[in-house]
């Protein structure tokens, strides 16, 4: 499969086009990883329904057994469950880092180690999220398999 | 690291004994030492093999536990096991005078330079992934 990057100018929105004969194996897994990183979830902020597309979350959190979902601008409450959105969004770039939060990889900035071995995440919007030791595993085999993917 | 369980923990017991003891004789060979007590050192190697390996595996369990303390909790049962068990040995066929001191430094110095080696191994796991997710 190629990959075509085309620069135009004066476009009102950018657009992925796929041109395709037969759908192989590994077209059908590219499309499935598009249309889920594309996708919008539904949740309640101020008591109205608002749609929000998935990558725009810096992280997901559970408090009191209710889940939010944090973007630049807003938070939205959730039905789902961390378990839920992770197995829906978990190879989008979203991986858990504690009990209660889920971090979207491609919105952190960098990690900084502390004395007890935690992991401090610093996001792009200057947000800082805690990693607990027992999720660092998951976390870096997650980025490990990112760059992998990426590579290929 | 991975998970001392069940399954695997008498393998990795036997194998750190292996290199203890194999360190212990290659120490001896270069330095042209005889020991005296042979049998209670091999004994004490395999006493310690265990404990150190009950440690490792008990670390996993206590991750959701600030570091600090855990690694200081953990010491403390070390060393509460090795004065017990000079105490033990010292009571049944008697000791020398500065046996325990021995033993405790034979715990802390492998201790704190394992602690060093895990945290240097950790920050260097941090550099590795803020250049991944520097290109991502």
């Amino acid at each position: 499969m190629r990959f075509v990057r085309t620069k135009e100018n004066g476009l009102p929105e950018n657009y992925l086009e796929l041109h395709y004969d037969k759908l192989d194996e590994e077209t059908e897994e590219y499309i499935t990883r598009i249309d889920r990183s594309l996708a919008h979830i539904e949740g309640s902020c101020d008591d109205m329904r608002v749609t929000v597309p998935v990558s725009d979350v810096l992280y997901f959190e559970s408090v009191d057994r209710k889940t939010f979902a944090y973007t630049d601008s807003r938070t939205v409450e959730f039905r789902d469950s961390l378990r839920d959105l992770l197995d829906k969004f978990g190879d989008v770039g979203f991986v858990r880092i504690s009990k209660s939060a889920v971090v979207n990889v491609y919105k952190i900035d960098h990690l900084q180690g502390d004395m007890n071995m935690r992991a401090i995440i610093f996001l792009k919007n200057g947000e800082k999220l805690i990693m607990n030791r027992g999720y660092r595993k998951e976390f870096f085999e997650m980025i490990e398999k990112m760059k992998e993917r990426n590579k290929a | 690291m991975k998970l001392i369980n069940r399954r695997n923990f008498i393998s990795i017991v036997c194998i750190s004994f292996t290199l203890v003891v194999c360190g212990k004789l290659l120490t001896e060979k270069i330095m042209g030492f005889t020991d005296k007590h042979y049998t209670e050192n091999i004994f004490t190697c395999l006493a310690f093999s265990v404990l150190i390996t009950s440690v490792l595996a008990a670390h996993y369990y206590l991750q959701r536990f600030p570091l600090i303390p855990v690694l200081i909790g953990q010491y403390a049962v070390i060393v509460g096991a090795v004065v017990g068990l000079v105490k033990i040995v010292d009571a049944i066929a008697g000791t020398e005078t500065n046996a325990m001191w021995q033993m405790i430094l034979s715990v802390t110095i492998p201790y704190i330079f394992s602690a060093v080696l895990y945290y240097i191994s950790f920050f260097k796991q941090v550099r590795k992934a803020n250049s991944i997710l520097s290109q991502l």
